[in-house]
């Protein structure tokens, strides 16, 4: 807005200071008013000057355009007054200044300024009057203060170079007069108009003299400009830096370049043109000097100045804009892998360069190595240079991108590292840090420069196993140091105030599940590194973090552990804050105790790496609450299950009780399926009439419990539901615990598919029937399969209800150890309508020879009397099989070495086919030794290895073992109770009523 | 003016002691005034009161070659009302010639020609030829610190009448203590300065982080040791002494300086320009320690501080240029003096002056003055202090 206007609508306090202004003023307002645009565009400062020429042509212009204006106004009667004001300010200020522009432009200067000083006073005062007004984001104030102030300097530099035009204007009239005037030789000195000229000369000179001062303190103001500008930009790259460091850490945080690349760009673009000017105000100086001249004394001092300031911007705008990263290493930058690809980037924010030219680029990987013994040198095998790419469009920008790069050790230089060698340095290689520097060779405008740009240091690993001890050194790192050249840092790692630990751990959680960590979270973890009573000022060590605390694996291992497996199954259920996650065994019961029965939480394993388990809670009639913790999951058995499914579907089966799923409201008290509904896997609902070839099936998870046992924590998969498909997941730890179950450790599934499970066809199964409850196992496949339940539900061998087997029919599949096909298949023991008949018949039942060519699959099954057999499956490939019966007692207590429990990978899923050999032999055997078999008998080849590879420990007895005085042998099929071994053992009892 | 010359005497020694780069080139001005000591004409410029005050806008002073370090020193005693209005009431020389060498009279019609003549900037030629009468030469290059000391011992020598008031509104005082370490003896010297020239560095040639700790460091005692030890009266021998300064009072208007030079073997100076904030406010108190204070409590009442001007450098020792950064008293806000050239400029702006390792040429705060923010009135006299 023109500055008239602006006068104009002051307050009426102010306006009165303009009324006073123009009171005595001989420049009447009515002229200011009428010819305001004009007055305002002139520049009556400068006129104002002695000797100025221009004073009298501005006078002049004047009184020519308050003629026009004259002239243009109309007859109406409201011109009339303004007509008549305008003629006599016409004939008085030409009466008055004619002979005296010089006053009248100081005049006008001073009413102009006196006018803006009123005008800042009343807007002052006007911001004030209103309320204050909403202070903008300190961001958006900043970034408007530099905005503003980059206005502010591109002006003063136009203003500038308009003095630095005029004073060339006046150097060329001086110039000329004093060629023609001066004439050293003195002829003329007397002469008085010799003298007159020489006076003007004088006077001049004096004008020159006081103009190159001017321009001279101009471009000191805009350096001094430039030097805060360019003192705000660099706080915002310094900011810049920081937020980079933290988004490489997974924090939060905006790390778009382009407003600091603008902003560099139009002061750099704003420091070349001053440089340009500075070089003209050189050029001047040649053609004229003087004594004290200070073009002479000033301009060599702001020449010094600038070119500081240029190299200085321009070196702080060479940043590395992506930090080296592998494509795939998702939100982990900073750890490279020898002979992987990875990337990196460079920019130089001061967009300016000359097309002519080509700046080449070259990277160089630590090329000051620090000293320390043992410090792997590596090459990059890639090409190390590039010429700077200008971008086709200005958007770009200039980058210098390297991709697919790739670095390669040397080797002569490594004295065996890692090899066990003796110039094992100080640092393992995870805490080796290395670095890599761009460098650039910058020209433009004839400022040559060699520009340099490191970026953060990065690990280099040659493992994908060491990825996770990598990352947390690149944690460490960027979360204590700012000094990205301290490849030492890990020499003497200083310790982590835990606020900041904690603040990048729950980053790690925010970008590997979009939650961060909360508060409780936070104190448990707090309490696992730094005791019980952590406070704001505790440090943790380096050494605390990631090194192995004697639990088998280090604090971060095991939170990496966690982040793993919150990345590959529970990302959905973290985010919407269903896993409560970290929860110490203390919290979880004070938490859980004032809760309703069948309250649960989900939490981390401590002792688990990555593991994740539910704990519910229980108040029975009397005393206090019980509390439930099942065995952790691991991404292991995730995998083919997930959580939200296992929780719906767990159940917990108890004596003499139906099984049940005691899992019904989330912590704090949320139903069980509205907080984890929508993370069900879709359930086929299929009924028995549709032409389906298969039915529907489903894996649901039950743990059993003892009568006289608080907890179990083993548990088993049963099929159910339509019982189509069997899926084992056993588990491992259930051995150790004392009245658990002996398990054998397949760690793999088995899945017995419909095609090789007994055809469904001739299993005339009722599927809902079919349940895992007591009294009703009927499922021939349940009782193989999970040979456990049977010992541990005594009523569920009962009841086959809806068995219709015709023993042709079933096909066993070793993985699921058909046991009950078995049972079913031999034809006397088995009848319609189940085993109703499980009276102590030992002679009527056959033991279920199962042949198994699955080797990871050992389990007891035990029966009551009258009831079936046990089944092992024997790793190691063993066709392993032994039936037993068992009189009145099911004994079973397994023990196999841990190591035979684990599979072979591609032993895990193992299916057989029907027609198998396996099969063959089985149903030959079957045939052969109906009276009475022998597992020895039916393979006697198997029976050898059978006793080699398994251990008996003390308080258990591995089966399978024909000679163990505890075994029943076939021939005396009632074997003498022996509780003395057995004593966590329950006792099996079947009742009849169970059954019916 | 027996008695005056009497103080000047005593006050001699701070004239000379603030720092090294002084010259000890004030006799000769005491012995010159002395002749034109005629009675003063108690006749006052009528015409400089009155409204000037009330336009008090920042007016530019022409360089006249080499004398922006003048200039900015001008300003600053211009732009601190508190001087202006000391200024105002100065005994006019009687004769032309009189006026024309007396520094206070040149800076007062100065002011005036600021105030008045509504122009952009004035030249201070008048002033400069009257400084030049002085042992102030033109054209040359000065030393802030030095010609801020030479221009106000000047403005003393030769003000008559409110004299006593420009000492309150400058003078520091300070007790020296000297405390032999073998026996009790103790030396105790009351002294004034006019600026406490501040380390940047310390013994140790390590870098004092920030003003605060230089003026800690300025107040920190010193054992004089080896080659400095000093003849104790009582031991009758050279021993080893503490050496101590207490603060005893400060005034209106508080100069600092800070000696951003040093001395390398070539006994070339070298101009230091690392890294030096500071504050806008500045409170003494929180600064020095109970015994390094030797004031009541009305006096340390008065110790809180408001920063007001920094004259600044750019370039390096041997070449450079001065402008002043001065935080107006009346309207509160920064602009920057450069000579012709006034600007307004925000606390941002100023702060670019703390310095920066790397650059050299950078502008760098030299001389800061700090004003008092609630002062004690009347301000006590210097000579109660002495």
């Amino acid at each position: 807005m023109a500055q008239w206007q602006e006068v104009q609508s002051l307050a009426n306090t102010y306006l009165e200071q303009v009324h006073q202004l123009y009171a005595g003023s001989a420049l009447p307002m009515a002229v200011r008013q009428s010819l305001a645009a004009w007055i305002e565009s002139q520049n009556w400062r400068q006129a104002a000057e002695p000797l100025c020429s221009q004073a009298r042509m501005l006078f002049h212009s004047l009184l020519v355009v308050l003629g026009e204006r004259l002239g243009s106004l109309g007859s109406d009667r409201e011109d009339f007054m303004l007509k008549h004001n305008l003629r006599k300010a016409h004939r008085d200020l030409q009466a008055e200044f004619e002979e005296k522009p010089e006053t009248f432009a100081n005049l006008v200067a001073n009413l102009l300024q006196e006018e803006r000083r009123i005008l800042r006073l009343g807007q002052a005062g006007e911001q004030e009057g209103s309320a204050p007004a909403p202070s903008p984001a300190p961001e958006s104030g900043r970034e408007q203060q530099i905005q503003q102030r980059l206005g502010d300097f591109h002006r003063a530099l136009q203003e500038a170079e308009r003095a630095f035009r005029h004073l060339e204007d006046l150097q060329d009239a001086f110039d000329f007069c004093f060629k023609v005037h001066y004439r050293p030789d003195g002829e003329r000195n007397s002469d008085p108009e010799y003298i007159q000229e020489l006076k003007s000369l004088q006077d001049k000179l004096q004008n020159l003299h006081r103009q190159r001062q001017e321009v001279l303190a101009l471009m000191q103001q805009l350096l001094r400009r430039s030097e805060t500008l360019q003192e705000l930009l660099q706080q915002e790259l310094g900011g810049w830096r920081a937020r980079q460091q933290r988004q490489c850490l997974g924090g939060p945080g905006d790390t778009n370049l382009r407003p600091l690349e603008t902003w560099f760009t139009e002061l750099g673009q704003g420091l070349f043109q001053l440089r340009q000017l500075l070089r003209a105000l050189g050029e001047l100086r040649q053609k004229v000097t003087y004594a004290r001249d200070p073009l002479v004394t000033e301009t060599p001092l702001l020449e010094q100045r600038l070119q500081e300031q240029l190299t200085h911007l321009l070196r702080s705008a060479f940043v590395v804009e992506q930090q080296p990263s592998t494509p795939n290493a998702a939100k982990r930058p900073l750890v490279l892998r020898t002979a992987g690809k990875f990337s990196a980037r460079a920019r130089l924010l001061v967009r300016l360069h000359d097309r002519n030219h080509r700046m080449e680029a070259r990277i160089h990987i630590d090329r000051d190595p620090p000293n320390i013994r043992g410090f792997r040198r590596f090459n990059i095998l890639t090409s190390s240079s590039k010429t700077l790419l200008a971008g086709d469009s200005p958007q770009e920008g200039l980058i210098c991108d390297f991709q697919y790069l790739t670095l390669k050790e040397q080797k002569d230089s490594r004295a065996g590292k890692g090899k066990g060698g003796g110039g094992e340095g100080p640092l393992v290689v995870t805490e080796e840090l290395h670095l890599i520097t761009f460098t650039l060779a910058y020209a433009y405008c004839g400022l040559e420069l060699e520009l340099e740009a490191t970026t953060l240091p990065f690990v280099i690993i040659s493992n994908n196993n060491q990825f996770s001890s990598a990352w947390a050194s690149i944690l460490w790192f960027n979360m204590l140091s700012s000094d990205p050249k301290a490849q030492q840092f890990f020499s003497s790692p200083p310790p982590a105030p835990w606020p900041r630990l904690a603040e990048v751990l729950s980053w790690q959680f925010q970008s590997v599940a979009e939650r961060g960590l909360s508060r409780d979270n936070l104190l448990m973890l707090a309490k696992k590194l730094l005791g019980s009573k952590p406070s704001l000022d505790s440090t943790v060590a380096w050494s605390k973090f990631s090194k192995d605390s004697g639990s088998g694996f280090s604090f971060w291992a095991w939170l990496d552990g966690i982040l793993g497996l919150l990345q590959e199954h529970l990302k959905q259920l973290w985010k919407k804050g269903l896993i409560l996650g970290f929860v110490s065994h203390k919290q979880k019961e004070k938490l859980l105790k004032c809760k309703r029965s069948g309250t649960f939480l989900l939490r981390f394993s401590e002792t688990v790496l990555g593991g994740v388990t539910f704990t519910w809670v229980e108040h029975p009639e009397t005393g206090p609450p019980i509390f439930h913790a099942v065995e952790p999951y691991t991404a292991s058995e995730l995998v083919s299950l997930a959580l939200p499914d296992i929780i719906r579907d767990y159940h917990m089966s108890m004596e003499e009780k139906n099984p049940e799923n005691p899992l019904k409201f989330l912590y704090p008290n949320i139903a069980r399926d509205e907080a984890f509904g929508p993370f069900y896997s879709q359930r086929m609902e299929g009924n028995l009439s549709d032409s389906q070839k298969y039915l529907n099936r489903r894996l649901i998870r039950v743990s059993s419990r003892p009568p006289n046992r608080r907890q179990t924590e083993e548990e088993l998969v049963v099929a159910t539901q339509d019982l189509q498909m069997l899926q084992l997941q056993p588990r491992g730890q259930g051995t150790q615990q004392p009245g658990g179950l002996p398990w054998p450790q397949p760690l793999g599934t088995l899945q017995v598919t419909p095609g090789n499970v007994g055809t469904p066809q001739g299993v005339t199964m009722t599927p809902g029937t079919l349940q895992v409850t007591p009294g009703n196992v009927g499922t021939p496949q349940g009782v193989t399969v999970t040979p456990g339940t049977l010992q541990v539900t005594p009523g569920n061998v009962g009841t086959p209800q809806g068995v219709t087997m015709t023993p042709g029919t079933l096909q066993v599949t070793p993985g699921n150890l058909g046991t009950p096909q078995g049972v079913t298949m031999t034809p006397g023991t088995l009848q319609p309508r189940g085993l109703g008949m499980l009276q102590p018949q030992p002679q009527s039942l056959e033991p279920p020879q199962v042949a198994s060519g699955v080797p990871n699959f050992q389990g007891t099954l035990q029966v009551a009397p009258g009831a079936v057999g046990t089944v092992q499956v024997l790793p190691g490939g063993l066709r392993g099989d032994s039936g037993t019966l068992l009189g009145t007692v099911a004994v079973s207590s397994g023990t196999l070495p841990a190591e035979q429990g684990t599979l072979p990978a591609e032993l895990r899923d193992l299916e057989l086919l029907p027609g198998g050999r396996d099969m063959q032999e089985l149903l030959q055997s079957l045939q052969e030794l109906e009276p009475g078999l022998e597992a020895a008998g039916l393979m006697p080849d198997v029976v050898p290895t059978l006793e080699e590879s398994f251990q008996l420990s003390p308080g258990s007895a591995a089966l399978l073992d024909q000679h163990d005085p505890f075994l029943p042998q076939p021939e005396d099929s009632v074997l003498p109770i022996v509780p003395s071994l057995f004593t966590d053992f329950p006792p099996l009892h079947i009742d009849p009523s169970d059954f019916q | 003016m027996g008695q005056t010359s009497g103080r000047q005497e005593r006050n001699k020694k701070p004239e000379v002691a603030p720092s090294e780069i002084m010259e000890a080139e004030i006799e000769v001005q005491n012995t010159k005034e002395e002749t034109k000591d005629v009675k003063a004409k108690n006749q006052k410029l009528t015409s400089v009161f009155g409204l000037a005050d009330l336009k008090n806008e920042a007016i530019g002073l022409y360089n006249l070659g080499q004398s922006c370090c003048l200039n900015s020193l001008l300003q600053v005693f211009l732009m601190n009302i508190h001087f202006t209005r000391i200024l105002r009431r100065i005994t006019v020389p009687p004769s032309p010639a009189q006026r024309r060498n007396n520094v206070p009279y040149q800076m007062l019609l100065l002011l005036e020609k600021m105030q008045c003549g509504k122009c952009k900037a004035v030249g201070p030629t008048d002033l400069a030829c009257c400084l030049s009468e002085h042992r102030v030469e033109l054209f040359v290059q000065h030393d802030a610190a030095q010609l801020f000391l030479t221009l106000w011992n000047l403005l003393k020598k030769q003000m008559k009448k409110p004299v006593e008031e420009l000492s309150d509104l400058y003078t520091i005082c300070i007790q020296e203590h000297l405390a032999c370490q073998k026996c009790s003896f103790e030396v105790k010297n009351n002294s004034t300065m006019l600026t406490l020239p501040l380390p940047v560095l310390d013994a140790n040639s390590h870098r004092l982080k920030t003003l605060e700790d230089c003026l800690q460091y300025f107040f920190h005692p010193e054992e004089l040791t080896g080659q400095n030890m000093c003849f104790c009266q009582q031991c009758g021998r050279k021993t080893t002494f503490l050496q101590s300064m207490k603060l005893v009072h400060l005034p209106q208007t508080l100069a600092l300086h800070l000696k951003r030079f040093c001395f390398e073997r070539s006994s070339r100076t070298q101009k230091l320009s690392l890294h030096l904030p500071f504050p806008q406010e500045l409170d003494l108190r929180e600064i020095l320690t109970e015994s390094q204070c030797q004031a009541d409590d009305s006096e340390k009442g008065t110790w809180q501080f408001e920063l007001f001007a920094v004259v600044a450098h750019s370039g390096l020792s041997s070449c450079g240029h001065y402008c002043a950064y001065i935080r107006s008293l009346t309207d509160c806000k920064w602009y920057c003096f450069n000579d012709s050239e006034v600007c307004q400029v925000s606390w941002d702006d100023v702060k670019c002056t703390y310095g920066h390792s790397n650059l050299y040429w950078r502008e760098t705060a030299y001389l800061l003055f700090y004003m008092k923010k609630h002062p004690q009135q009347p301000w006590p006299g210097v000579s109660e202090c002495l």
